[in-house]
Formats: structure tokens, C-alpha cells, sequence
């Protein structure tokens, strides 16, 4: 025996939903209840729809900063071989992107810093990624992930300096170890 | 479907089949089933603010998800191609990588979805996992898969071709048409078992 259940909700509430179902071309109760099932497979995948909602719009940005998706595996692999090809072709490589992206976000809006910040936590998913206020105005920045090989460590700082240079920052102090990346910068 | 109510209120009628589910759920949270349905409608309505909706937002997640736990990740667009050029002796190599790494992701999707339709996945899946323009995956008996991205190379195609062939090997099918030039591809592939011998 089906329940159906009448739920008050605000008249602008209801009116949106209205408008919604409206632009989709379908009925209330149709959106009504599309909307509920996907609130239960959200559920299913144990996050609430905001969570998922919140986390599809910081992907939208990521894709805005051109970034795109890949296999972890494959991209280290070729960076790796590259890398044991030439070395320098690739630092400079990856200097050149991160001089790219920080004019990009320089011209992009009032926060490069942190539109730089918000990338470099996109490019590092995965890793423990932290940029944190150090002494004198310093700015530290370090990144772990055990999975990275020693070339993708050495070419991700260089991009990563490369980047914030752009803004006005200098390397102080570069520590890079396979899997580990430790930058001091300041204001130059 | 919606009644005028006294005090600026209407009245919105819940699908009787997913009352129960909702109330379970609802109450695990402390909420009641009215102001859960409500989160969910705001939520709704953010969500087509953004140009998107609920259930394009919940399969991205789950795209998302099976990515993240295969071991994706993040990268600038731009940098795989001119990757490619800095290694470009290193094809063969590259050959039985993408190779491996296309039968394990097939394996996983397995494991990962079983008992879902991973064909419906991967017409989701491929256009975000390798940036395509274009993706269509229609099953009609024999499955055509048609992919179209505008600034991939010759070899990178070569590369995707030989991920998608052992990817849908492990699923359990074979090639048996191709035919593919820079950035874009149509190829058939049969159920095992089905394959002309």
C-alpha cells in the first residue's frame, strides 16, 4: 500500500521546486521524487548531498584551472622515464608550466595566493599538502606522498617554485627527497 | 500537485514508495522526514544553480570515488601530451603499460561494480578519466565505443586504444573492429562467448 506523504514546505521553497520541474519539463511529484532517490543513493555511498554538491563544485574549479583527471600509475611512470631521459629538458618543462599557471592566477582574480593554494591542494590529492605561515613572513610549504618517485618530486617543486615566483616569492630553502617536498619561500 | 496552505506554505507530495527509506534515514540523523525532504529540495535547487543537477552530482561523486581509490589523480591538462613527446622512443614500452593498466582498471571495475552496469559506467567514466571531447557507448548486441579528443596525438590514441582493448578484454570482450585516426576512434568489441570463431 503506498504512503504518500504531504510535506508543508515554505511557498518560495515550493515555487522553486516548481520552477525546477518546470524547466525539466516534468512534473512536481517527478522531480520531487527524482530528487529524493538521489538524496538515498547519495546516502548509499555514505556522504549527504551537500557533501556531494560541495564537492562537484571544487571540481568544476579544478577543471576551470585546467586540471584534468589521470591514471596515477601511468602519469608517474612517464614522468620517470622522461625524467631519466633528460633531466633538465624536464625541469625546465615543469618550470614553465608552474611560471604558466602562476601568471594565470595572477590575471585571474583578487586572490592569486590563494587560487595558487586551492590548486596546489587539486594537484596533490592524495598527499599530505600543507602551506603554512613559517618565522619572519616565511611561507612553508611541504608535501608527502610515498607513492611519488624521485623525478615527479624533483619536477613538482620546481613547478611549485615556479609558480609562486610568479607572485613575488623566492626560494630560501629547497629540502626534496624522493616522496617528500619541503620549500621555504618570502616575499622578494 | 501543489495545494495553497494558510501562512505562505504548500504542500509537496512524498513518493510513497521511499517514505520508509527516507524516515530511516532521517531519524538516524535526528531530523525529521519534513526538514530532511527540504535539505534535499535546497540542495537540489544549489545544485542547478551551479548548472548541474542532483543526479549528475551523485554519478560524478561516484566516478570520483572508483578514481580515486584506482589510484587517479590530478594532473594540468596540458602536461600528459608534452610528456609524450619527451619520451618518444618510449613507445613499446608505453605499449604494455597502458596495456596492463587497462586490463587491472577492467579487473577492479569488476570487483569494484559488481553487479552494475560497467558499460553505463564507463560511458561516464572515460570522457573525465581521459579528458575526451567526445564518448559514446552504445550496446546493441555488439558493444561500439566512439571516442573523439581534439588535441590528442597519434600515439596517445594508439596508447587509449590499447587501454580500452585490454579494459574491455577483462570485461570479458573482444575487439573484432577498428577503426581510428589522430584523437578519435570507433571500435566494436563482442561478448566473449558471442565472438565468431
Amino acid at each position: 500500500m503506498s504512503k504518500r506523504k504531504m510535506l508543508a514546505a515554505e511557498e518560495d521553497l515550493a515555487n522553486r521546486v516548481a520552477k525546477l520541474a518546470e524547466k525539466r519539463g516534468l512534473t512536481i511529484y517527478q522531480t520531487v521524487n527524482d530528487m529524493l532517490e538521489q538524496a538515498l543513493r547519495a546516502e548509499e555511498q555514505g556522504l549527504t548531498l551537500k557533501e556531494a554538491v560541495d564537492r562537484g563544485d571544487r571540481m568544476d574549479r579544478a577543471r576551470d584551472m585546467g586540471l584534468t583527471f589521470t591514471v596515477e600509475h601511468l602519469y608517474y611512470q612517464v614522468v620517470e622515464s622522461a625524467f631519466s631521459k633528460d633531466k633538465q629538458r624536464l625541469k625546465d618543462l615543469w618550470r614553465d608550466m608552474g611560471f604558466w599557471y602562476g601568471k594565470y592566477f595572477l590575471g585571474k582574480g583578487n586572490e592569486p595566493f590563494k587560487t595558487l593554494s586551492d590548486a596546489l591542494t587539486f594537484l596533490t590529492l592524495g598527499s599530505q599538502f600543507h602551506v603554512d605561515q613559517g618565522k619572519n613572513s616565511q611561507l612553508v610549504i611541504s608535501c608527502i606522498n610515498e607513492k611519488y618517485t624521485k623525478g615527479y618530486t624533483e619536477v613538482f617543486a620546481v613547478f611549485i617554485e615556479a609558480a609562486f615566483k610568479v607572485l613575488g616569492y623566492k626560494t630560501v630553502e629547497n629540502e626534496t627527497d624522493r616522496g617528500i617536498i619541503q620549500i621555504k619561500l618570502e616575499k622578494e | 500537485m501543489t495545494r495553497k496552505q494558510p501562512e505562505d506554505t504548500k504542500l509537496l507530495v512524498l513518493p510513497g514508495d521511499l517514505v520508509d527509506q527516507l524516515k530511516d534515514i532521517s531519524s538516524r540523523k535526528g531530523l525529521s522526514l519534513s526538514s530532511y525532504a527540504i535539505d534535499t529540495f535546497e540542495e537540489a535547487i544549489r545544485a542547478d544553480s551551479m548548472s548541474t543537477d542532483l543526479r549528475n552530482t551523485v554519478d560524478a561523486y561516484h566516478i570520483r570515488e572508483v578514481h580515486r581509490d584506482a589510484g587517479g589523480m590530478v594532473i594540468p591538462r596540458s602536461i600528459l601530451s608534452q610528456l609524450m613527446r619527451c619520451t618518444e622512443d618510449s613507445g613499446e614500452r608505453f605499449k604494455d603499460l597502458w596495456g596492463e593498466t587497462g586490463r587491472w582498471y577492467g579487473q577492479y571495475l569488476k570487483r569494484r561494480l559488481s553487479g552494475s552496469d560497467l558499460l553505463a559506467f564507463l560511458r561516464s567514466d572515460l570522457p573525465v578519466s581521459w579528458n575526451l571531447d567526445e564518448c559514446e557507448i552504445v550496446n546493441g548486441g555488439e558493444v561500439k565505443v566512439r571516442f573523439v579528443r581534439f588535441d590528442m596525438s597519434e600515439e596517445f590514441t594508439d596508447l587509449l586504444l590499447i587501454y580500452l582493448k585490454e579494459l574491455m578484454g577483462s570485461l570479458g570482450y573482444v575487439e573484432v573492429e577498428r577503426d581510428s585516426v589522430r584523437g578519435m576512434a570507433t571500435v566494436k568489441y563482442l561478448k566473449l562467448g558471442n565472438s565468431h570463431s
